[in-house]
């Protein structure tokens, strides 16, 4: 890990959750606050201004939402990791946050639990989920595939796109994963191509979304 | 408001009868003049008839007197011929007896003749009679003649004094003839003048008529197009009630609906949040107070907060069931896939979602309605229908928004049984001017088809604009 402070935006509109968070976060050695806000719009302005290494955003805050806010951060920091806080223990919603380019999505009842985890593998541009939701996505997945009696279609995949599986799902670039793996970038190209055609999946998000579910990343 | 109502009610009961006695004295009226009229017309027509044969009659039995009063005169002067030409006095005797018959046959004729006779031919009559008595009186003297008197004067007799008798009686028989056909004639001048009277009868009965049925008519016109006024005033009424009734249960849903919306949220935002935060205040207050706290205060902490995150989950599953958050966040899809889930894991139920191009910012009715429809057809499944397999599929077309919801469950009579939920399901559809199928058979599974008209570029069709989210995404 870099000596370098983590340097973190907070944004919620509830004074009592940021105030607690806050206290957490300030007590975490490595880690530095940078700004806060209290709505959506201000946390876009906020970023923009400060250029933090995570942003920390409600899912719902007045003005815009969290998620609308994490799109925007995302296009004007691709650099920044993006944690959403949300009471909603719902698929759809970290669906959309993760097609939004957040990278975690914690719940709110635990933030404050695996919040530090949270920054601190989003900063390396891994995904996070609450233990809560993985467990969910994990058991919604066994029961559907118990329900139709279908084969795993992660049984389909091959060990090397697996491998691939799990490190696109850790947020590895195609090139990243060329590079660790000792492959072509074509070739990383092609097995990504294959698998996602195998697990019916159309974008990044439903991959690492699946990944939560088959339990290859937490 | 209902006095007036009533009130209304006698007056048009009033007017009503006043119509109806005007009808009816109206047409009776018409009907009357109708009936008479034909029933005089057929006596006149009687009367011109008999008239008609009378004269006829008249004019034939007195002709008929006539011709009889002249070949007896002719058949008397062929007698009295014979008679005097006669050499033979038994012949001759026989000749005068039959001359007697003629003149009594004469007699009884004249007699018949003169009792037809109107009393202008009475002139002629006395005339005819004195004229045929002095004939007779002529031919009194032959009788005592002897067959030489006959032989010798009975030539010269007959030529100077029967003949021109004979003539005289016929000249007079012929003007009395000529006179009856003069009658005659002027009885059907009579018979002409009754007909003609008779027409110009018809004529004004005809008229009167004719004018009383126009009245009649145009009255009943009137009226029946001022009835036709107000029924369809009453009908557009009615219309507009029925709209009024169908916006108001529009406007019912919609307001249970926002209502549903608020409290969620509210419930979501508000006291979900403060719960939250009081969560993450316990547990900064458990870290910050590590060690130094007693056992006995950290099981009081840890019984607080697991109270508290108990009345979380209350809250969340309140909110949800109320009408959950991702309806209005994410979408009709990702809602129904929640739906799905959720029926998933408390039901025995597989239930399966599929959808093709359904925009995620569909106007809100069409969530609403969608989703609510979903959600009844779920209950329905799981409760009675004890169905295993449920397949929704949603499908967006150009112009329309369609729903099909199948289970193979026990199926029901879908025309005798029609609960409340179905009814919900079917007003929320009509609301939209949407097509609502329920296809099920005992036995067998049930169906649900549903289909809106919905044009996907912004103008939603036949419906209110929907009311725009204020708050988006709830936390």
């Amino acid at each position: 890990m870099d000596m370098k402070k983590i340097r973190i935006l907070l944004a919620d509109d509830h004074n009592i959750m940021r105030r607690g968070l806050r206290l957490l976060l300030e007590k975490q050695a490595g880690f530095e606050m940078v700004s806060e806000a209290s709505d959506g719009r201000e946390a876009v302005e906020r970023a923009e201004a400060t250029n933090p290494d995570v942003a920390v955003l409600d899912i719902a805050m007045p003005n815009m939402s969290g998620i609308e806010a994490a799109q925007r951060i995302t296009a004007l920091l691709p650099h920044a990791g993006i944690i959403i806080l949300s009471m909603h223990s719902d698929e759809g919603y970290v669906l959309r946050v993760l097609k939004a380019g957040a990278k975690g999505y914690l719940l709110k009842d635990s933030a404050e639990n695996d919040l530090i985890e949270a920054i601190k593998a989003v900063r390396q541009g891994k995904a996070f989920f609450s233990p809560e939701i993985s467990k969910l996505l994990a058991e919604d997945y066994v029961r559907e595939v118990k329900k139709r009696g279908a084969e795993d279609s992660y049984e389909l995949l091959t060990s090397r796109e697996r491998e691939i599986l799990h490190l696109l799902a850790e947020g590895k670039s195609n090139k990243d994963i060329a590079t660790s793996l000792n492959l072509s970038l074509y070739t990383v190209e092609t097995h990504r191509r294959n698998l996602q055609d195998k697990l019916n999946l159309h974008s990044l998000a439903e991959l690492i979304l699946y990944a939560v579910r088959k339990g290859v990343v937490s | 408001m209902w006095i007036p109502a009533v009130a209304e009610t006698r007056g048009s009961d009033r007017l009503l009868l006043s119509t109806r006695f005007a009808l009816t004295a109206g047409f009776g009226g018409l009907l009357v003049i109708v009936a008479l009229g034909g029933m005089y017309g057929i006596r006149v027509l009687q009367k011109i008839r008999r008239d008609e044969n009378q004269i006829r009659r008249q004019f034939l039995a007195k002709n008929h007197a006539l011709n009889d009063l002249r070949s007896q005169l002719y058949l008397s002067g062929t007698y009295v011929r014979d008679y005097l030409l006669e050499p033979e006095t038994g012949r001759a005797e026989s000749y005068r007896a039959s001359l007697g018959e003629v003149h009594q046959q004469m007699e009884t004729a004249l007699e018949s003749f003169g009792r037809q006779l109107e009393p202008d031919q009475a002139e002629h009559y006395t005339e005819l009679s004195t004229e045929l008595s002095d004939y007779w009186r002529i031919l009194g003297p032959i009788f005592k003649w002897d067959a030489g008197q006959r032989r010798r004067q009975g030539y010269a007799f007959l030529r100077d004094e029967v003949f021109p008798r004979r003539a005289g009686v016929l000249a007079i028989a012929g003007r009395i003839e000529s006179l009856n056909e003069l009658q005659l004639n002027a009885g059907n001048h009579r018979v002409d003048y009754l007909l003609s009277e008779f027409q110009s009868l018809l004529a004004m009965i005809l008229v009167a008529t004719l004018l009383l049925g126009s009245g009649m008519a145009a009255f009943s016109a009137w009226k029946i197009l001022g009835l036709e006024a107000r029924a369809h005033a009453q009908y557009q009424e009615v219309v507009g009630a029925r709209k009024q009734l169908a916006e108001l249960s529009a406007r019912l849903v919609q307001a249970q609906e926002n209502e549903r919306r608020k409290v969620s949220r509210e419930l979501h935002d508000e006291v979900g949040q403060a719960l939250s935060a009081v969560l993450v205040e316990l547990r900064n207050w458990s870290t910050d107070s590590g060690t130094q706290a007693d056992a006995q205060s950290r099981g009081h902490v840890e019984t607080v907060r697991e109270l508290v995150e108990n009345a979380v989950r209350v809250v969340r599953n309140m909110a949800l069931l109320l009408r959950p958050s991702m309806l209005d966040d994410l979408g009709l899809v990702p809602a129904l896939r929640w739906q799905a889930r959720e029926a998933s894991k408390q039901t025995s139920m597989d239930v399966s979602v599929a959808a093709e191009l359904v925009s995620d910012d569909l106007p809100d009715e069409y969530k609403t309605c969608i989703y609510r429809v979903v959600q009844e057809a779920l209950h329905n499944c799981s409760r009675h229908a004890r169905a295993t397999r449920v397949d929704i599929r949603v499908q967006q077309e150009p112009g329309r928004l369609s729903l099909f919801i199948q289970d193979d469950g026990q199926g029901f009579d879908a025309k005798q049984t029609k609960g409340l939920g179905l009814l919900g399901m079917e007003e929320r559809v009509n609301r939209l001017a949407g097509k609502y199928q329920i296809h099920s058979v005992p036995g067998s599974g049930t169906i649900v088809t549903i289909e809106l008209p919905f044009s996907s570029n912004g103008k939603e069709p036949a419906t209110r604009g929907h009311e725009k989210d204020p708050n988006p995404v709830s936390g």
